[in-house]
């Protein structure tokens, strides 16, 4: 990984790249954000679809506790894995089984386990400040790239192949769940087997992005680039496309005002994605008062250049296929594989 | 549900009972579905018609005994009496009808084949050209014809529909019976149909069901509904 992080440094240094590229932490950061929003992003449209905001949140929540427990067993401050993951497993488990049998609303049951998890985060977190410095605590809340290693890119990596082949196996039947359990069930899919795999994916994702976004705002990124998404989108393809491209920018974006103004990297990848939410709300909204699918597009297209000119006028590269593809839609549309 | 191809019935209920949260829904219900006709089952609000059809489609629990006798694809065609889609949920009726017709997922896009079938089964109900149109803007005539086609796609060797005509008008109603009587007499599929309309079921039923949580009656349309 040395060799590759100095010839990032190298093309920031020639201005090919932006001047932050030149700290190895960044490039690391700006790595991660490539392997955490096509995962979260492409979890995030089914979290909407399967109404899981909540549950999001109540498992980043249930995240913390796992790293005060983690910390409290004698785990590395760097890397409490075995407790935020276990801890996230149990109380996944939990939720998910109290739902299926229990015949009050699930969100009520959810602000239950959310109620519980937070109490119990919070005394053992009143424990864990005792043995280590509360700067360093604050990191797991809020997120930080100064603490992002290169085994935890690796875990990323590794986490984001898994979700993302597993979830591909089983997303047509997810989507019909969504749509109709008993369609689902007629057609051979087990609901209660979609729940738990489901829950179970969200949770493994959610703990690995835990050191970059933190726990209390990880599920803002699980939730709102599907949200922002559901303003353009017009097909389930759109829907996912728009939800990774919103997670991207986002996580780019933040990374980048993180560095530069020296804010927690989670709170700036989170207002960037609300930021995107407004956009496209706005874009969503000329869009259908400029007649329908073809002012949408046009609505859409120019969002998407503008964002790119942006990009680019901060040295970003990523800009100029931004620029190419905004036009290229404002223009066509969507390049239709169907008939 | 167990399964027995050597029948003439392709559906048999054998003391069924039904309890939700400690209530009665239905209570040893026993009817047998011949093969190749069209069983109505009817009754009044309440009456456990469409806790039969759960039942019969697995989705929950029940005493008594559930047995199906497949002679070609075991297939199960279902229209539910009601589907409600999320308004805001971009999902277009290509994308519903692929989510079982392929396995790549259908959020990388609709296939070439399933598109060329998705299209032939949207013209079998009288939607050309509806592929591309958004579930949340159909009306619920229209909503009812995609179920429709997605139930007959393979075709079913049951066909189960829970009061298919609610919410259609004279034309469509017309319209679902012919391509009802069609599946039954020319496609050999067996339909099981809740409804509420005795007429029609006079007119076309093979046979009728009356229930009120216990089978009331049980016998050929112009006897049981007299």
């Amino acid at each position: 990984m040395t060799s590759f992080y100095a010839w990032v440094t190298g093309l920031a240094h020639s201005g090919i790249l932006p001047a932050d590229f030149q700290y190895p932490f960044l490039v690391r950061g700006f790595l991660c954000v490539l392997l955490l929003t096509p995962m979260l992003g492409g979890l995030s449209h089914l979290v909407v679809a399967r109404r899981m905001a909540f549950f999001s949140a109540a498992l980043g929540q249930a995240a913390l506790t796992g790293v005060s427990l983690g910390l409290l067993i004698g785990e590395p401050l760097n890397s409490p894995y075995a407790g935020m993951f276990g801890f996230c497993l149990l109380a996944t488990l939990g939720m998910v089984y109290v739902k299926r049998r229990s015949s009050l609303p699930p969100d009520t049951l959810i602000g239950v386990f959310l109620a519980l998890s937070l109490g119990l985060g919070l005394v053992l977190l009143v424990a864990v400040t005792r043995q280590f410095n509360v700067h360093q605590v604050e990191a797991i809340l809020f997120g930080s790239l100064l603490t992002v290693t290169d085994s935890d890119l690796l875990l990323l990596l590794a986490v984001g192949v898994v979700v993302m082949v597993l979830l591909a196996r089983e997303y047509n039947h997810l989507l019909l769940d969504s749509l109709s359990p008993t369609l689902a069930g007629v057609e051979g899919a087990d609901s209660r087997f979609l729940d738990y795999f489901f829950a179970f994916l969200l949770a493994l994702s959610i703990v690995v992005s835990l050191k970059i976004i933190g726990a209390l705002l990880v599920e803002a990124l699980v939730v709102v680039p599907a949200a922002a998404s559901r303003n353009l989108a017009r097909s389930a393809r759109g829907y996912l496309v728009w939800s990774v491209a919103v997670a991207f920018v986002a996580g780019a974006g933040g990374l980048i005002v993180s560095n530069r103004f020296l804010v927690p990297t989670g709170a700036a990848v989170v207002l960037g994605a609300s930021l995107a939410f407004f956009v496209t709300l706005v874009a969503g909204a000329i869009g259908r008062n400029a007649g329908g699918a073809a002012g949408g597009r046009r609505a859409t297209g120019t969002a998407i250049v503008l964002i790119g000119l942006v990009l680019l006028a901060n040295r970003m590269l990523i800009g100029a296929p931004l620029v190419a593809a905004g036009a290229y839609f404002f223009k066509f549309g969507w390049p239709t594989s169907s008939r | 549900m167990s399964t027995d191809a050597s029948a003439s019935s392709i559906l048999d209920v054998s003391h069924l009972t039904v309890r939700i949260d400690g209530q009665l829904l239905l209570s040893d219900v026993s009817l047998s579905v011949t093969r190749g006709t069209m069983h109505a089952i009817v009754g009044p609000n309440g009456a456990g018609k469409s806790t039969l059809v759960n039942a019969v489609l697995g989705q929950i629990r029940f005493d008594g005994r559930i047995l199906a006798h497949w002679r070609r694809n075991g297939r199960i065609g279902y229209v539910p009496q009601s589907f409600a889609v999320d308004r805001t949920l971009p999902v277009t009726v290509a994308d519903f009808l692929a989510l079982t017709r392929q396995t790549r997922p259908v959020c990388f896009g609709v296939g070439r084949g399933a598109a060329r079938r998705i299209g032939a089964m949207l013209d079998r109900v009288g939607l050309s050209g509806f592929e591309q149109r958004q579930l949340s803007v159909l009306s619920g005539g229209e909503l009812r014809r995609v179920l429709l086609a997605h139930a007959l796609d393979p075709l079913p060797e049951l066909l189960i529909l829970d009061e298919p005509a609610t919410g259609l008008d004279r034309t469509a109603s017309q319209w679902l019976e012919d391509v009802l009587l069609a599946a039954r007499d020319r496609d050999d599929v067996t339909v099981l149909m809740v409804s509420h309309d005795h007429e029609r079921v006079k007119r076309h039923g093979d046979r009728v069901t009356v229930l009120d949580t216990r089978v009331v009656a049980d016998g050929a349309p112009a006897d049981t509904l007299a």
